[in-house]
């Protein structure tokens, strides 16, 4: 009589089984979860602290921003009081300036020197020569923050001539403070190198060496989260426009005076309806998909590629290289530090292997 | 992917943190403020948002769309002039043709050349928004003594004050522009200045293979003699070495 269980026995052992079941089931997934959650935590952790990531890559930004300025600075040379000094005073920004910057001390030199043709080419002078002393990484961790102020003293002095270029350039260049962008290719990493032996990157010993890491990784993290914003934002402006969806909105500015700045390349880029079309859709499809094509190797490849010949369009085209080259600069960093280091070795042997056949070509 | 968990100091993990607290911050903040105005943005408030954003993280990236720009704009110049033989009224110049030739075909454009198409497209905005009768106020004559003041005056009696207003700030700037360009051209006999701003659309891209197509007409804004503006510590010669330079050039 003993085997013979009742009904309700049956019912609570389910109940009971069914509880431990559940039970269990949430406990595991809450120590998976925790488990995810701290995994998560350390891969990050060690990510941000144990080695400087994109150094190279930060390098070239660090290049190409300061070539993007010192280009800019070389092309405005021959009209720079016509368009931005005593001459431009007409538009009425040296009496009461339209951006907020000048209005602040720190961003107020240009401003200041706008109506004193000599002041002014003076300034203009300084900022170029401490553009090239921020290209060759000369003393950048001091020449960096004075070249910030003074460039954004100089181009928001006159915001007429102003474009979304200069704000994307302003917050990279500002960021870049907090990383250590002349560690690579600079006159100061040579200066190092000289005196201490080659550039290590390994994990620091010193809570400083740390918290230096920390913030020049958290940088690559906001320079990469910008960039994915601006692209994709501009890729859903766009397609809410009908130039755009009907595939032929890049016919529009080209054949403005202000943006097709090269007459017969505008008649021949837009010759073909196909092709205008593939461009038009080409760059919404392309600027969407970049921060996802960053995610694996060969889309990386493909992206860059992309939105290099994107850029370089943009260039010529339409006549502002300096705001291109400043967006390439900042699309530096998606190579990786071995890529970058493969070009620059390939370079040196392509130099030395030509030198070499050069000599032998030509003997003494 | 490193997954070893290594034995840090405290202090190095709170600064992790409160970094990153940072960053996460500042993404978050960025990505409210590139995106369309939302209701996501009552999270940090409106007020809290723009005052870290800006100056300093200022940007708009809506550049060219919805739809991008699909005209040209001209901004024309002529003056009467005085060379003690009597007042004479001068040909146009066109003061963009002028500026544009210095970037096109020219792989590193200088930014002076966009600055009379920046007027232009500025001043036409602003006169496209005024009411009809402004616009037949704005066409007449005004140019002698303190002509601004009367030209804002009888504008305003038509109603709309801050319209005019802020049509008054591009309506200085052109003349002033037109004041340098004449100067320039012309000399120091000029009296007075007259300045015409247009727009014509390009081709539509549906009828651009269409040897026939005639582009869409100029649509011109007609305002009437003005008064010389000098801003202060505005420099006639700085003005005129670039553009009678370039101007002759074309000649």
């Amino acid at each position: 009589m003993a085997t013979q269980t009742n009904f309700g026995t049956h019912v609570k052992r389910f109940f009971v089984a069914l509880g431990s079941l559940l039970g269990g089931g949430i406990a595991s997934l809450f120590r998976g979860a925790g488990r995810l959650i701290s995994t998560g935590y350390t891969i990050a952790e060690n990510w941000l602290i144990d080695t400087k990531k994109a150094t190279y890559g930060l390098a070239i930004t660090r290049i190409l921003l300061g070539l993007s300025a010192v280009g800019l600075l070389v092309s405005n040379w021959r009209t720079r009081l016509y368009s931005f000094g005593s001459g431009s005073l007409w538009n009425g920004e040296g009496l009461e300036a339209k951006s907020d910057f000048p209005q602040i001390w720190l961003f107020s030199a240009f401003h200041r020197a706008m109506p004193n043709d000599l002041a002014y080419t003076a300034l203009y002078l300084l900022l170029l020569a401490l553009a090239i002393a921020f290209t060759l990484g000369w003393r950048t961790r001091i020449v960096h923050p004075i070249f910030l102020v003074l460039w954004i003293s100089f181009i928001e002095a006159n915001d007429m001539l102003g474009d979304q270029g200069d704000n994307m350039y302003r917050i990279a260049l500002f960021f870049m403070l907090f990383a250590n962008c002349g560690m690579r290719w600079s006159l100061d990493a040579r200066r190092r190198e000289k005196k201490f032996g080659p550039t290590t990157n390994e994990s620091p010993t010193t809570q400083w060496g740390q918290v230096q890491n920390i913030a020049h990784n958290l940088v690559l993290v906001i320079l990469t989260a910008q960039v994915s914003f601006v692209y994709i934002s501009g890729a859903l402006y766009k397609a809410g426009g009908d130039p755009w969806s009907g595939g032929y909105a890049v016919y529009n500015p080209l054949m403005t005076d202000r943006f097709g700045t090269w007459p017969w390349l505008s008649e021949i880029a837009t010759a073909w309806g196909p092709l205008v079309t593939i461009a038009t859709w080409g760059s919404i499809i392309m600027q969407l998909a970049f921060p996802f094509m960053l995610l694996t190797r060969p889309t990386r490849v493909i992206g860059l590629a992309s939105i290099l010949t994107f850029h370089i369009a943009i260039a010529v085209l339409m006549g502002l290289p300096w705001f291109s080259l400043a967006m390439i600069a900042i699309d530096s960093i998606f190579v990786t530090d071995r890529t970058w280091q493969n070009m620059a070795t390939g370079l040196r042997q392509r130099v030395r292997a030509s030198a070499e056949e050069a000599r032998e070509k030509v003997p003494a | 992917m490193d997954k070893e968990k290594k034995k840090r100091s405290h202090l190095v993990r709170g600064v992790l943190v409160a970094l990153s607290l940072v960053t996460a911050w500042h993404i978050f903040a960025s990505f409210l403020w590139i995106a369309p105005s939302s209701p996501l943005r009552e999270i940090p408030t409106q007020k809290v948002l723009s005052s870290y954003m800006i100056p300093f993280f200022g940007q708009s990236w809506s550049v060219f769309a919805p739809e991008p720009i699909n005209g040209s704009y001209t901004l024309k110049v002529r003056a009467v002039v005085d060379d003690g033989s009597g007042p004479v009224e001068t040909e146009w110049v066109d003061a963009t043709a002028v500026e544009y030739s210095m970037i096109q075909n020219n792989l590193f454009p200088p930014r002076a050349g966009i600055q009379a198409g920046e007027v232009a497209s500025q001043h036409k905005a602003e006169f496209d928004g005024l009411t009809a009768d402004h616009q037949v106020i704005a066409g007449l004559n005004y140019f002698e003594g303190d002509w601004e003041a009367r030209l804002e005056e009888k504008m305003s009696s038509y109603g709309d004050a801050a319209l005019v207003e802020e049509y008054m700030v591009t309506e200085h700037m052109a003349t002033a522009y037109a004041t340098q360009v004449a100067r320039a051209v012309w000399g120091e006999d000029v009296q007075r200045v007259q300045y015409e701003i247009s727009r014509q659309n390009v081709i539509p891209f549906a009828d651009h293979h269409d040897p026939e197509a005639q582009q869409p007409p100029v649509q011109i804004i007609a305002t009437g003699w003005r008064g010389l503006i000098v801003n202060p510590g505005q420099s006639d010669e700085a003005f005129a070495d670039v553009f009678l330079r370039v101007y002759e050039g074309m000649q």
